[in-house]
């Protein structure tokens, strides 16, 4: 036996291994990446908002400072304004009234404190003298709110916007002691302010104005002159009108900004931009994130190598699984896995050791199953085929000779329906044993299935050995087997095909040892050994059955009646239909050729139909013309094992005929009986409630015991005609005849006697007070209307007559 | 045409008071003959003294020819001097008895500072005639010994926020008519002055 070849390994397995470290490489560097990442992100979000804040709150304290600065720079200029107007020389040429003298000292004083406008201006805001611009003169003092401010304080100052450009303005009046005019110190707010600014809070510092909805003008700041554009460019949407902290991008780097709003006109919006740049803030978390970075790096490293490590860990023993479970794929299962740790991959390493036993032991179980007979532990049919087969082979090579047995038990069916299935293998078990042990080892015997075996002999080369094996399996099976204590009989028919002889290859030679089989059976010879002609016959056989089939249709079957003799009324009161298959090519085809074979396949029932209701119907037709002869119609055991079904149809067909049930009689042969005496039995009762006549034919050749007979209800017993015929012959014969028919008697039975065909018979038979009797001594067989001719003629002639005539006849 | 002088004098009275109806102290009214213009000369010289750091009075009307000095009453330095159109005036450093006498010679405000005390303001109305008074405390400004005849009579505060036109009256002995003025003038605030103690002379 070979298991099918396995298929090539589809993967080749490091791949799926290097996967599956791969995808845990993968999975655990995802992981670290994720998490390091959420975690940069968060952290750098808080840091950022930490230097924002960080940078807020600088800026904030650094805007208090700068207030702070520019009040007191503010308060230092107005005081030295106010020193200076109060000197008394100043005074003095002041009151001189010579503009010349009055633009001299402006210029002079002023330059003192370090203006860089000087204006006098008359307590009516009209312009006496402006060191800048000498047209101003005789105009209005452009910051005529800044002298009210100064009426009430005595001294005034704002940041204001003149010919563009930014002054620190501070105005107070020229007292004399009492005022006599305003002088206006200007001092230009420039880059020098701003980086002096700057130097004190650590800010950026610029100042920009708009006037009304012009755009932003810087100036002054301390941002290097490449950067002023941007910062211009980030104010545009800026109103400057309430202090607020920005971020503004100012040349790609990100500055935290205030506006500090330094005055309150309101067309004019003046600010100082007081800024940091957001990167000092960030500055010490960007050395915080480089470590982290290099930290996730590292990390990254050692996460790889470490899932590496573990990967090939699971993955070598993973690896060795597979090839086992490869290995296993292809029929090996000689070798174990190795179990290295007693970890998760070690128990399933355990468990594929297990797994593989199981498999081994399994597939051990299941080619037993599949080769051999489970009732008799014989190989079966299967294995008979196989080893058949490959002995032919060696045979073939060797140019050698071998022998096929084929047998089955003759009516093994029977002991199967009597007795049950259970006491049938029991039986084939038992001639399982007695064949086996009755032949030599090297002999194969097989169970081909049912009661059928099979005797494999390769090393017998003659026909006389093939035959001597025969004659050892009879011998085997001669003792009655005994099951549960009750011994029956046991037979088989053997059919012996030979190599080369009578097949080329297995099946052959199986067909052809079957074939000697039936004709052994057929031939009631014990065993046969194969003939071509067998198969001619076998084939006929088979034809003859197809055609059995379509003749009930066609209606080649015919019927043939036999008279019943009544011995003490000496007239015919009875018939028995004999059915003839009247073949289209064949011509009249004998009972005993089909018959047998259609009991053997079933069709028997619907013959026995078509029989019944054809019998019944002559039955009626012959009943209305005033001719009353009873029917008698051979029912095989089969029918009876049908029961009700036979009963029904019997019932119908009376009932179309409109014949009364008491003139038809049922024969069934008295080994027909034996086969299902249960059913018989059931059939039989339901049948003398119908009111038809049961007899018992072929009496004397089955072995029924009497109290069998008389739990049957029967009406009638038939005498097989073996034994009327060895009448004269043998006086033992006659004794049987005589007893029977007194038997019958004491039972309440009528007798009949068939095969009658001598006067000496009939004498006897009438001496032993036979009922009936029915044979060619009275009359052949005949079709209806030949019966009715002869019937006519035996009532012109007298039953004497009649006698005479039909003993001519046959 | 020309009345018979009037031997006989008259008097006026004035009531000054503020916007408010207060009654103003400091303020000046004087009289300006309508007709003939009757030269009175001068009187002897009138004092404007420093006293606690103070000109004393606070406002003074003399007429133009009269003759002013400035004494010094505190023990310290002080250097009066007036940038006035109407007469400038500059006393350097000195104490005790005023260095000079100024002869005010055009009428008009004259305003008086110390140039090392700047909260020390004093003024020195000039005018055109004899016939001036100032109020005192309750407002109230007497002017006697006045010849009949028309005058124009004029009142005037240093604070005042606009000139006021003159009241014409005419005066008959032994009447004493009482006019009444309004001036818009804000309360006198005097200018802080730095206490006594802490001045270190």
């Amino acid at each position: 036996m070979s298991v099918p070849a396995a298929p090539p390994p589809r993967k080749k397995p490091w791949i799926t291994l290097n996967s599956l470290g791969t995808r845990l490489v993968i999975f655990f560097v995802a992981l670290l990446v994720l998490v390091q990442g959420l975690s940069a992100f968060l952290v750098t979000q808080a840091n950022f908002q930490i230097a924002r804040e960080t940078i807020d709150g600088e800026l904030e304290q650094g805007e208090r400072v700068f207030r702070k600065l520019l009040s007191q720079n503010q308060a230092r200029l107005e005081q030295g304004v106010a020193i200076l107007s109060s000197d008394f020389a100043f005074r003095q040429a002041i009151a001189s009234n010579d503009n010349g003298t009055i633009l001299s000292v402006l210029r002079n004083h002023g330059a003192r404190l370090g203006a860089n406008v000087m204006t006098l201006a008359s307590l009516e805001n009209i312009v006496r003298a402006d060191t800048l611009e000498e047209a101003r003169v005789g105009k209005t003092f452009a910051f005529a709110d800044l002298i009210r401010l100064a009426e009430a304080d005595g001294k005034a100052s704002s940041v204001v916007i003149r010919d563009g450009k930014l002054y620190q303005l501070v105005v107070v009046p020229v007292l004399a002691p009492e005022p006599i005019a305003w002088v206006g110190l200007a001092f230009e707010v420039d880059d020098r302010v701003a980086k002096e600014l700057n130097e004190l809070t650590g800010l950026e510092v610029s100042f920009a104005s708009r006037i009304g909805e012009a755009p932003w003008k810087l100036h002054a700041s301390t941002l290097s002159p490449t950067l002023r554009p941007s910062l211009l460019g980030a104010l545009a949407g800026e109103t400057g009108l309430s202090p607020r902290v920005h971020d503004l991008d100012v040349g790609g780097d990100e500055y935290e900004t205030r506006l500090t709003r330094l005055e309150s006109r309101p067309e004019t919006a003046i600010v100082a931009i007081l800024q940091k740049p957001l990167e000092i803030g960030l500055a010490p978390f960007r050395r915080i994130s480089s470590s982290f970075f290099w930290l996730t790096v590292t990390g990254l490293t050692f996460l790889v190598a470490g899932s590496l490590v573990i990967a090939r860990s699971i993955t070598r023993p993973v690896h060795r699984l597979a090839e086992a479970a490869n290995r296993v794929q292809q029929g090996d299962y000689s070798r174990h896995v190795d179990v290295e740790h007693r970890d998760e991959i070690g128990q399933l390493a355990v468990s594929f050791n297990h797994m593989l036993d199981g498999i081994v032991s399994r597939e051990r179980e299941i080619l037993r199953l599949a080769y051999e007979d489970g009732l008799t532990a014989l190989p079966n049919r299967a294995m008979f085929n196989e080893q058949l087969g490959q002995a032919v082979r060696t045979a073939k090579r060797a140019n050698q000779q071998l022998s096929v047995l084929v047998f089955d038990m003759d009516r093994f069916k029977a002991i199967n329906d009597t007795l049950g299935h259970p006491v049938g293998d029991q039986a084939l078990r038992e001639v399982g044993v007695r064949v086996r042990n009755a032949l030599r080892d090297s002999d194969i015997v097989a169970r081909l299935g049912g009661d059928e075996f099979a005797v494999l002999l390769t090393t017998s080369e003659s026909m006389e050995a093939a035959r001597v094996v025969a004659g050892k399996i009879q011998k085997a099976l001669e003792e009655p087997l005994v099951i549960d204590g009750q011994p029956m009989d046991m037979a088989a028919s053997i059919g012996i095909a030979r190599f080369p002889e009578h097949g080329e290859d297995a099946s052959a030679l199986m067909r052809a040892a079957d074939v000697a089989m039936y004709e052994a059976k057929r031939a009631k010879t014990g065993y046969a050994l194969y003939d071509p002609t067998h198969d001619e016959r076998r084939q006929e056989f088979l034809t003859l059955l197809g055609e059995l089939r379509r003749a009930v249709d066609a209606g080649e079957l015919v019927l043939h009646y036999q008279p019943k003799m009544d011995l003490k009324e000496g007239r015919v009161t009875a018939v028995e239909a004999l059915v003839r298959w009247r073949h289209p090519q064949r011509g009249f085809v004998d009972p005993a050729q089909f018959i047998p074979f259609a009991e053997q396949t079933g069709y028997i029932s619907a013959i026995t139909r078509w029989v019944v209701s054809r019998a019944v119907e002559q039955c009626g037709v012959w009943e209305r013309t005033g001719l009353r002869i009873r029917m008698s119609v051979n029912i095989s055991a089969r029918d009876l094992q049908t029961g009700d079904a036979l009963v029904q149809h019997v019932s119908q067909a009376l009932l179309d005929a409109e014949l009364p049930a008491g003139m038809l009689c049922l024969e069934i042969t008295e080994s027909g009986l034996m086969e299902d005496p249960g059913s018989a039995q059931s059939t039989l009762r339901k049948l003398r409630e119908l009111g038809v006549t049961t007899s018992i034919d072929d009496y004397g050749t089955g072995y029924s015991s009497l109290a069998y007979i008389k739990q049957l209800a029967v009406n009638e017993l038939k005498i097989d005609r073996a034994f009327v015929a060895g009448m004269e012959a043998d006086r033992r014969n006659a004794a049987i005849v005589r007893s029977t028919i007194e038997l019958g008697h004491n039972l309440g039975l009528t007798v009949v006697a068939e095969g009658v065909e001598t006067d000496h018979e009939l004498a006897e038979l009438r001496r032993y007070g036979c009922d009936f009797a029915q044979g060619f001594y009275f009359a052949r067989p005949m079709p209806a209307a030949s019966f009715e001719r002869w019937l006519s003629g035996v009532r012109e002639k007298g039953a004497v007559a009649a006698r005479s005539d039909a003993l001519g006849e046959a | 045409m020309l009345a018979a002088p009037l031997a006989r004098s008259a008097s006026l009275d004035a009531q000054v008071r503020d916007a408010a109806g207060r009654p103003l102290a400091d303020a000046v009214v004087y009289a300006i003959p309508g007709s003939t213009h009757e030269a009175r000369p001068a009187r002897a010289p009138v004092a404007v003294e420093q006293i606690d750091r103070e000109f004393v009075p606070y406002v003074t009307v003399v007429q133009v020819g009269t003759t002013v000095t400035f004494p010094n009453r505190d023990p310290i330095l002080h250097h009066v001097y007036s940038f006035s159109p109407a007469k400038t005036i500059d006393i350097p450093l000195y104490t005790g008895k005023s260095p000079m006498e100024v002869l005010f010679d055009k009428p008009g405000v004259v305003t008086l500072g110390c140039n090392i005390h700047d909260w020390m303001i004093g003024y020195i109305l000039v005018v055109p005639t004899a016939h001036f008074a100032r109020t005192d405390a309750r407002g109230v400004a007497r002017l006697r010994d006045m010849p009949s005849g028309a005058y124009d009579v004029h009142a005037w505060h240093p604070q005042q926020r606009a000139a006021l036109a003159p009241q014409r009256v005419t005066l008959d002995a032994p009447s004493a008519p009482s006019l009444e003025f309004s001036i818009d003038a804000p309360p006198r605030k005097p200018k802080y002055k730095p206490p006594l103690d802490r001045m270190k002379y």
